[in-house]
Formats: C-alpha cells, sequence, structure tokens
C-alpha cells in the first residue's frame, strides 16, 4: 500500500462533499488528505468541456484533492464509485480518468 | 402533482402528515393519479418496489416528515440492494426552521444518503419541475435504484406560485449511464465463446432490469450453454427450458454450482458475484475465464476479476454478441460442448432436487414445506406472480416454483428484508388486477408487515397468503442446527403466535389453516377458488425441515451439505 492522489471535479451543489466523504466511509477507505477548491481559472479544463460540449461558470465547479493510502485494486475500484456519483464530473488518479462514466488512458485532471 | 402527471405517474404509495400536507390537499383537488393509503410507511415503500420490480416501471411514494421518512428507510434500503427504480418523496418541515431541531424534523438527506443512488433537497419551488424530471431519469437508466426529493413545507405551499413547464428531458452533464458496448470488447466476449469447452451463462437481476429475456434466449439459441440464475436473475431465462440448471449459490442446485465451479468460461450477465453466489472468491471456479456484461464499472472485476468486461445496457451486449457471433459460425460448433452436458446431465441425476416430494399425500408424514410450494405452482399453472420473505420458505420458493418468465418472482434479495412480501403482493396486484398474486411467506415474517392486510381490504386486494408456518425463524433455527451446535437461541416463540385465521378474518378476510398433509392439496385448491378473496392460508410445516443444497462455509462453490449429514 501507498499514498496515492487522487483529483475530482464535481458540480457545486449542496450535498455534493457529504456524499463523497460518506462513499469512503461507508466502503470503508482511508483518507489520508482531503482538500477543496471552488475551482476559479477554467482553461485548465478545456479539454474536459469540449468532451462534454459544455461550459464551466464561476462557482459551479469544486476541485477535490484526496490522498489515500489503498493497493492497486482498491484504487480502481475507489474510482469506479466515485465516477458512479451523480454529480462527480470525473475523477483521475496519475494514470487514469474517469470521464462522466468514460474511462480514459490520460491524467486531465 | 401536475410535474408527477407529466412524469407518466399513474399510482403512488404514501402516508400523510404535516409537513406532506399541501401535497395532500393537491392529491385531494385532482383525479388523474391514484393515491394508495397504506399502514406503515415500509409498506409504501415495500409495494412500490413490488409494483415496479413487476412492471418495471418506477415505484413513487410519499411521505412525512421525521417519523414518516425514518420509517422508509428500510424499503429504500431493500430497492437500492436490488436496483430498483424508485422515486421517494418526503415531506421537510419548513425552511426556516431546518436546522433548528424542529418538530418531526431529520436529515432525511443525510438518513438516507448510504441506500439512495441519489437524492435532491428543493430549495425554490420553481425547481420542482426540474427536479422531478431528473430524479425519474437518475432511478431509471443506467443501474436503477432509489433517489429521494425532500422538499420543506413552504416550497408547497398553496401561494408559492410560479410559471409551470415540464421539461422534455433531464440532462445532467456529470452523469451519463453506458447503453451502447464498445465493439471491441464484443468481439473479444465472443473469441472466448468460440473457444469454450465448458461455458455456463449466469444471469442476475441486471439482466431483468434491461429485459434482456429475449436477446439471452436468442444468443443461447447459437451458444446452447447451460444457463443458471442468481436468486435475482429467476425468469430471465425459462424454467423449464433444458438447459436450466436452476439457481444457483448458497442454496443453489447441485448441477448448477458443480457446472459454475467445473466450468472453463463463464458469461455473467447483470450479476455481480455476490457472496451468497461465489462463497470464497479465492476458491471460486478456478478454471473459468469471465466475461462480464454489466452496466456499471464498479460491479466488474470488484469481487471476481472478469477477463473480458462488456459495458453497456446488456440487453444491447447480448445482441450485439449474436449479431458478431452469427458472423463467425463456422468456427463454432455446439457439439464441442455435448461431453460437457453429459456431465451436468450426471450431476443433475446424482443430486438433483427431488421435485416428487408432493406426490405423496399420505399423512405417513407431516407437511413439507416444498410440497407446498409444488402444490401452488401446480394450481397457479406456474403464471402466478409469486412474492416472497425472508427464510425457508423464500428459498423454497425460489427452488420449487418455477418461473418462465421475467418479473413473476419477487423478493428482497440483496438486503433480505422480512416483512417485504405482502406490501410487495399489494403493489403487484395493483399494477395487474387480474393476475393470481401469491405471497409466499414465513410466520415471522409476516408479522414484520400484518398491518397492510388493512390495506388489502380497502383497496379490494384479493392476495393469496400461503404462510409456511414453522413455528420457528426457520433459517436463523437451521444456522444454530448446523453451526451452533442445535442451541435455539430465540428462534422460537414458545406457544405465542397468533391465530392467524382469526386475525385474518378480523380485518375481513377468509382464512384457512392446514394441518394434514392429505388435506394440503384439497385446502390449497379451496383457497384459489376464492377469486374475490384475500385467503390467509395458515399451514403447519414439519419444523425439523432444512433447505439443502447448503454451501459449506469459506469453502468453493463444489462444497454443499446435501442434507443434514451428507457433504459433497
Ligand atoms: C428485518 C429482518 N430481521 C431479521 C432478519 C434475519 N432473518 C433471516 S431469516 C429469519 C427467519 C425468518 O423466519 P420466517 O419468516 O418464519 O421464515 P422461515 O425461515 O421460518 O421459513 C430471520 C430472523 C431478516 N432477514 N430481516
Ligand atoms: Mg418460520
Amino acid at each position: 500500500m501507498i499514498k496515492r492522489k487522487l483529483i475530482l471535479i464535481m458540480e457545486n451543489k449542496p450535498g455534493a462533499l457529504v456524499r463523497v466523504v460518506g462513499l469512503f466511509h461507508q466502503r470503508g477507505y482511508n483518507i489520508e488528505t482531503l482538500h477543496v477548491d471552488s475551482v476559479k481559472d477554467f482553461s485548465v479544463y478545456k479539454d474536459i468541456e469540449k468532451k462534454l460540449e459544455t461550459k464551466f461558470e464561476d462557482n459551479q465547479i469544486s476541485r477535490l484533492t484526496i490522498e489515500t493510502m489503498v493497493s492497486d485494486d482498491l484504487m480502481r475500484q475507489i474510482l469506479r464509485q466515485l465516477n458512479k456519483l451523480i454529480d462527480v464530473i470525473a475523477v483521475s488518479n496519475e494514470e487514469t480518468t474517469y470521464l462522466k462514466g468514460v474511462l480514459l488512458d490520460e491524467n486531465l485532471l | 402533482m401536475q410535474a408527477l402527471h407529466d412524469e407518466g405517474v399513474e399510482l403512488i404509495f404514501g402516508y400523510p402528515g404535516g409537513a406532506a400536507l399541501h401535497i395532500y390537499d393537491a392529491i385531494f383537488r385532482q383525479d388523474k393519479i391514484d393515491h394508495i393509503l397504506v399502514r406503515h410507511e415500509q409498506g409504501a415503500t415495500h409495494a412500490a418496489d413490488g409494483y415496479s420490480r413487476a412492471t418495471g416501471k418506477p415505484g413513487v411514494v410519499l411521505v412525512t416528515s421525521g417519523p414518516g421518512a425514518t420509517n422508509a428507510i428500510t424499503g429504500i434500503a431493500t430497492a437500492f440492494m436490488d436496483s430498483i427504480p424508485m422515486v421517494v418523496i418526503s415531506g421537510q418541515v419548513a425552511s426556516h426552521l431546518i436546522g433548528t431541531d424542529a418538530f418531526q424534523e431529520t436529515d432525511m438527506i443525510g438518513v438516507s444518503r448510504p441506500v439512495v443512488k441519489h437524492s435532491y433537497t428543493v430549495f425554490n419551488a420553481e425547481e420542482i419541475p426540474k427536479i422531478i424530471k431528473e430524479a425519474f431519469y437518475v432511478a431509471t437508466s443506467g443501474r436503477p435504484g432509489p433517489v429521494v426529493i425532500d422538499i420543506p413545507k413552504d416550497m408547497t405551499a398553496p401561494d408559492n406560485l410560479f410559471d409551470y413547464s415540464y421539461p422534455e428531458e433531464a440532462i445532467i452533464r456529470s452523469y451519463n449511464p453506458p447503453i451502447q458496448p464498445e465493439q471491441d470488447q464484443i468481439d473479444r466476449a465472443v473469441e472466448a465463446i468460440l473457444i469454450a469447452k465448458k461455458p455456463v451463462i449466469y444471469a442476475g437481476g441486471g439482466a431483468i432490469a434491461s429485459n434482456a429475456e429475449k436477446e439471452l434466449f436468442e444468443l443461447n439459441k447459437i451458444i446452447d450453454a447451460p444457463v443458471t440464475n442468481t436468486l435475482m436473475g429467476l425468469g430471465i431465462y425459462p424454467a423449464s427450458h433444458h438447459r436450466f440448471l436452476g439457481m444457483l449459490g448458497m442454496h443453489g442446485t447441485y448441477q448448477a454450482n458443480m457446472a459454475m465451479h467445473n466450468a472453463d468460461l463463464i458469461i455473467a450477465i447483470g450479476a455481480r458475484f455476490d457472496d451468497r453466489i461465489t462463497n470464497k472468491p479465492s476458491k471460486f471456479a478456478p478454471n473459468a475465464k469471465v466475461v462480464h456484461l454489466d452496466v456499471d464499472h464498479s460491479s466488474v472485476s470488484k469481487i471476481i476479476e472478469a477477463n473480458v468486461a462488456v459495458f453497456g445496457q446488456v440487453k444491447n451486449s447480448l445482441k450485439l454478441i449474436k449479431d458478431t457471433l452469427e458472423k463467425k459460425l463456422d468456427s463454432y460448433n455446439s457439439a464441442t460442448i455435448q461431453p460437457w452436458h453429459e456431465q451436468i446431465k450426471e450431476w443433475k441425476s446424482q443430486h438433483g432436487l427431488n421435485y416428487d416430494l408432493y406426490k405423496d399425500q399420505s399423512d405417513s408424514h407431516p407437511i413439507l414445506p416444498q410440497a407446498v410450494v409444488q402444490h401452488v405452482h401446480e394450481i397457479t399453472n406456474g403464471e402466478a406472480y409469486v412474492t416472497s420473505d425472508v427464510g425457508q420458505h423464500q428459498m423454497f420458493a425460489a427452488q420449487y416454483y418455477h418461473f418462465d418468465k421475467p418479473r413473476r418472482w419477487i423478493n428482497s434479495g440483496g438486503l433480505g428484508t422480512m416483512g417485504f412480501g405482502l406490501p410487495a403482493a399489494m403493489g403487484v396486484k395493483l399494477a395487474f388486477p387480474k393476475d393470481e398474486v401469491v405471497c409466499i411467506t414465513g410466520e415471522g415474517s409476516i408479522q414484520m408487515c400484518i398491518q397492510e392486510l388493512s390495506t388489502c381490504l380497502q383497496y379490494n386486494l384479493p392476495i393469496k397468503i400461503i404462510n409456511i408456518n414453522n413455528e420457528a425463524l426457520g433459517m436463523v433455527k437451521q444456522w444454530q442446527d448446523m453451526n451452533y451446535g442445535g442451541r435455539h437461541s430465540e428462534s422460537t416463540y414458545q406457544n405465542s403466535l397468533p391465530d392467524f385465521i382469526k386475525l385474518a378474518e378480523s380485518y375481513g378476510h377468509e382464512g384457512i389453516k392446514i394441518e394434514k398433509n392429505s388435506e394440503l392439496k384439497d385446502g390449497l385448491k379451496k383457497a384459489f377458488a376464492m377469486k374475490d378473496k384475500l385467503v390467509f392460508v395458515d399451514i403447519y410445516v414439519d419444523p425439523s425441515e432444512h433447505v439443502y443444497p447448503m454451501q459449506v462455509a469459506n469453502g468453493s462453490l463444489e462444497n454443499m451439505w446435501l442434507s443434514k449429514d451428507k457433504q459433497t
């Protein structure tokens, strides 16, 4: 088990953060660190905007950085579970990104 | 109410209270949607759930805040575990009171969060149409599940007016369930099928959710593989088909579990390798490649690693596999799996279930629960909707009532909720008033939602309740017999059971008591002949009977108890 970093962007809606944190608790995954920002600079997410055919606006999107101690298998499962949350737009570890349910072999975040 | 009507809702199950009174007044002043008044909010959720399982349409529930909402939780969790589409609208205290520990305030969103697919709070009345549209879309698409909408009382106040329009479609940019699988996944699945010598199709509730019975049947016309179903999948492949192995898992048939264990290819369709299926995962099907078709990414390779994963609506995936396989037919010869069929036939003849138990109608032995189910099957021509509760009676029903069609077998598989059977049967009967609806239950389970007998009278729901009465929490007792030296801790009632016949009669229904094997068949016939009546049939069965086969704890699928003293 090594420390791994996950990045999520999600809709800034009431209850969205609790769902992410709750999922870690419910599935027995541990959170080492957690950092939440509201996204101001959307230029880094141009690819995602294009893929989703949408335009992000101020105060719409939050970015979460989570560090957790897990094995490879569990990491994949965590990514898939997070991807299932309705308010999560994209979630990625170092190598892959789940974007709206589609798995991409790149780190878009 | 207008939004629900625009969504196509015809039926709501609910129970009123302070925070929902504005909505209830709106119900009174319309006549498009019927409301069924249950006797407990748990009953409302199970009834909506039963309605949904039988029809494929989402079930709708309306409850008030606080205790109304918390009473609904068990039913929401039941629907969540079995991926049943449901929309639950809960009243909430007025916005300005939220967070003040107001009368009947509970954080419903928080309490329900681990057991819903998604949830919404209404902050502006104008959002109601959009939220309802989204809630139904989320509940019914992808891997279905329950969605809660919490509505503070002021949001439904009659003076809170706005320009109403119902959205045509829900677009949620952060939600995109897979529909069509990718062709390269399909190609890999087909390659695996072409070289398999011992294939097994293992289909579960996801195949029913996707309405894939035709596609599965058509595909297997080509492959000709043996098929097993999970407890949730019964009916997706006709039980009377000669390739059907029966249910697998904890109380699965000998041949189904042996086939899975010895397979070289498992084609998993909308099934999730639950622990009641795999036994110990590290010992599960050691020689099998796994092709897994599912709509939910997180179900694949969660317990058992899939060699080929096909993401999409399984209905579409099955169709594409068939189309692709058809093009390669010259390299497929179903005769190569003939020895496999021979092997399965042998297993079946060695230790298959004994379907002749009901033929002995003498009083030389007490009534056998298996025989009860078989008689019911015969009398209803195998065409009834059968709901069940949880326990031995549920397993006997699953083993001995043969389902040839999907959505006929209605039970709480994932959560295993006692009390599910009767309210679920109400939901089914309301959806299909002309069809026979049977609730096969136990004297323990039926008492958990017995109050719904009153609802059945109010709405005239002539369900047949088959109470397999072993005067014990039989499944608990069976585990105590097998794993706790026969110490029956708190699993019997010391002669405190009610007189179910009088009970049924006091609710305005009929009751029939059957105690002797020789009276079983006629008693049941009499009950089913009373077409317009709810009949409570209280059947005293052999209390020492166990459910077999039963998986040996921590073993592989081939390790089964076949009777009290015999293991494989
Ligand atoms: C709400 C709930 N509480 C407890 C259980 C645990 N449990 C599983 S089966 C069972 C016994 C059920 O008794 P009965 O309904 O009489 O069925 P039988 O096994 O005797 O056929 C119990 C207590 C459960 N599944 N659900
Ligand atoms: Mg019992």
